[in-house]
């Protein structure tokens, strides 16, 4: 059975293929537009591996926090995917499956060009505060220490969410950090 | 010949749509949802809550479109999309949703300009015939065209500036009416009399429009009669302006007819459902002895069964997208 994992949060496009449990495939594309690259990658992805959308079971998505218009097409295909095809989706956010490689309490944070997003997890990695931003200078007066990492393990993505319950699609929606500004 | 049934989506502003459209002319379903209220607490659409909206929207509306359809994504013979123009981020959501579904139902994607779409809306419940002059009135486009067959368009004018939809929502802030300003301004205008001086739009020889100087105009006009502690009339000051801004296409429309001597007119965007713009243009029809097709309000306003009708004409030549589509926030017809 096919787990197709989807994360379009930031800069980097990336897909993944999992096999009974295992990546058997996983694609990387950095510096793309989202909108012109993402389709045309999951159809790359799953012709080479000779797998249609009836052969999967399940959909992981990260869900943010990162770029607006980014996590939302990664959202978006999830939601249309597991709606038409009635394919269950789990989603996670990237920080809390950064945090998954430590088993300690801790302050988690991934950098964009003006700052940091942070999540605040404890030891069986549950969110413990809401997510924050950190501008670049007020990361570096932060009286505490957050870790700063960028490469989350699919593996332990998977093993984590394995027995977590499956999001209605209708539902599913990103995590929206930054505040927008809205003129008046 | 064989029964076409298109899927189309429209998102490219504040209402997520779906529609299913039988051979370019039926509508066999159309789901709407808008996020008109939402907006209206901002004076205005806020892009980035569109984007939102319309991602939270986007199955719901899929679903109650293919449930009053009757129909599966399987019984499809294609997927349109509204790609421009519009809103970036929501034009996105409905073309990531448009490319998704082609890809897992293997289907043509075919991407629709929004305009085209709100002047195929005349298919849907009238055959349009060709050579037809068409007059685009929206929030973001006012142009003049002639069309000579299908997607064959030939430009006569257009605004230099502000579009109409913008000079009636800009005068709605101005004297305090909440969002949208177009149809509140003519409900107001109906009780008012045309009493104040306003200047009219481009006096020259050419089709082209302008709005800006009317608007800045009313701008200008409500600053000084509050400086000089006068009550603006409001219902006197809409109708005034909106008999400028109307008499400003019908005049460009009457040069048309003159000058082209074509018979048919075909009213497509937001605007067009303003009573008055329709009354004013079927007596001018009826001068020219020329027909004049509207779409009903339904498919005035954005809609996606007028995407399906746009789609019909390129599906019959196969003019299909790849699944490299973009999104463009503008676009021109010509």
């Amino acid at each position: 059975m096919y787990t197709l994992f989807i994360d379009t949060h930031y800069i980097s496009l990336h897909l993944a293929l999992f096999k009974d449990g295992l990546v058997i495939e996983e694609i990387k594309k950095e510096d793309v537009k989202h909108s012109t690259y993402f389709i045309p990658l999951l159809k790359e992805l799953l012709e080479k591996n000779d797998v249609t959308f009836d052969d999967l079971s399940g959909i992981i998505v990260v869900n943010g926090p990162g770029s607006f218009t980014g996590v939302r097409i990664g959202v978006v295909v999830a939601k249309m995917i597991s709606y038409c095809k009635n394919i269950p989706v789990k989603a996670i956010s990237y920080l809390q499956a950064l945090s998954l490689k430590y088993d300690n309490d801790l302050l988690i944070g991934i950098k964009d060009r003006n700052g940091a997003f942070v999540g605040s997890f404890n030891r069986d990695h549950d969110l413990v505060l809401d997510y924050f931003y950190l501008s670049n200078k007020e990361l570096e007066s932060y009286p505490k220490k957050i870790k700063l990492d960028e490469e989350i393990n699919l593996d332990m993505v998977y093993k984590y969410l394995k027995n977590k319950e499956d999001i209605d699609p209708h539902l599913l929606k990103p995590i929206y950090v930054k505040k927008i500004e809205v003129g008046k | 010949m064989m029964d076409t049934y298109i899927l189309a989506i429209e998102s490219s502003c504040d209402e997520t749509s779906m529609a299913v459209v039988k051979n370019g002319c039926e509508v066999i379903a159309l789901s709407i949802t808008t996020q008109m209220d939402t907006h209206a607490k901002y004076g205005g659409v806020v892009p980035e809550i569109a984007s939102r909206m319309h991602t939270e929207a986007i199955t719901f509306v899929l679903e109650d479109c293919l449930e009053k359809a009757q129909m599966k994504l399987e019984d499809m013979d294609a997927i349109a999309v509204t790609y421009a123009p519009g809103l970036t981020g929501s034009l996105m959501v409905g073309v990531e949703s448009a490319k998704i579904l082609a890809l897992m139902y293997h289907k043509p994607l075919i991407a629709v300009n929004h305009l085209i779409g709100h002047i195929y809306a005349n298919n849907l419940e009238n055959n349009m015939e060709y050579p037809l002059l068409a007059l685009i009135v929206s929030g973001g486009h006012t142009e003049l065209l002639v069309m000579e067959d299908d997607y064959k368009f030939k430009r006569l004018g257009e605004t230099m500036d502000d579009a109409i939809g913008e000079a009636y929502d800009k005068v709605a802030r101005v004297v305090g009416l909440p969002y949208p300003g177009g149809p509140n301004i003519e409900k107001l205008a109906r009780m008012g009399s045309h009493t104040y001086f306003l200047p009219k739009p481009v006096m020259d020889d050419t089709y082209n429009f302008s709005y800006s100087g009317l608007k800045s105009a009313v701008i200008n006009l409500v600053h000084n009669e509050t400086q000089r502690g006068n009550d603006i009339r409001k219902e006197d000051l809409a109708r005034t302006f909106q008999d400028i801004a109307i008499d400003e296409l019908v005049r460009k429309v009457d040069k048309a007819f003159k000058n082209t001597g074509i018979k048919r007119l075909v009213i497509a965007g937001g605007v067009s459902a303003n009573q008055y713009l329709k009354s004013e243009m079927s007596k001018l029809c009826q001068k020219y002895d020329a027909e004049l097709l509207i779409p009903r309000m339904l498919y005035c306003t954005d809609n996606a069964a007028m995407i399906g009708a746009a789609a019909y004409p390129k599906y019959l030549r196969k003019e299909f997208s790849s699944y490299n589509l973009e999104v463009s926030s503008s676009a021109d017809i010509v």
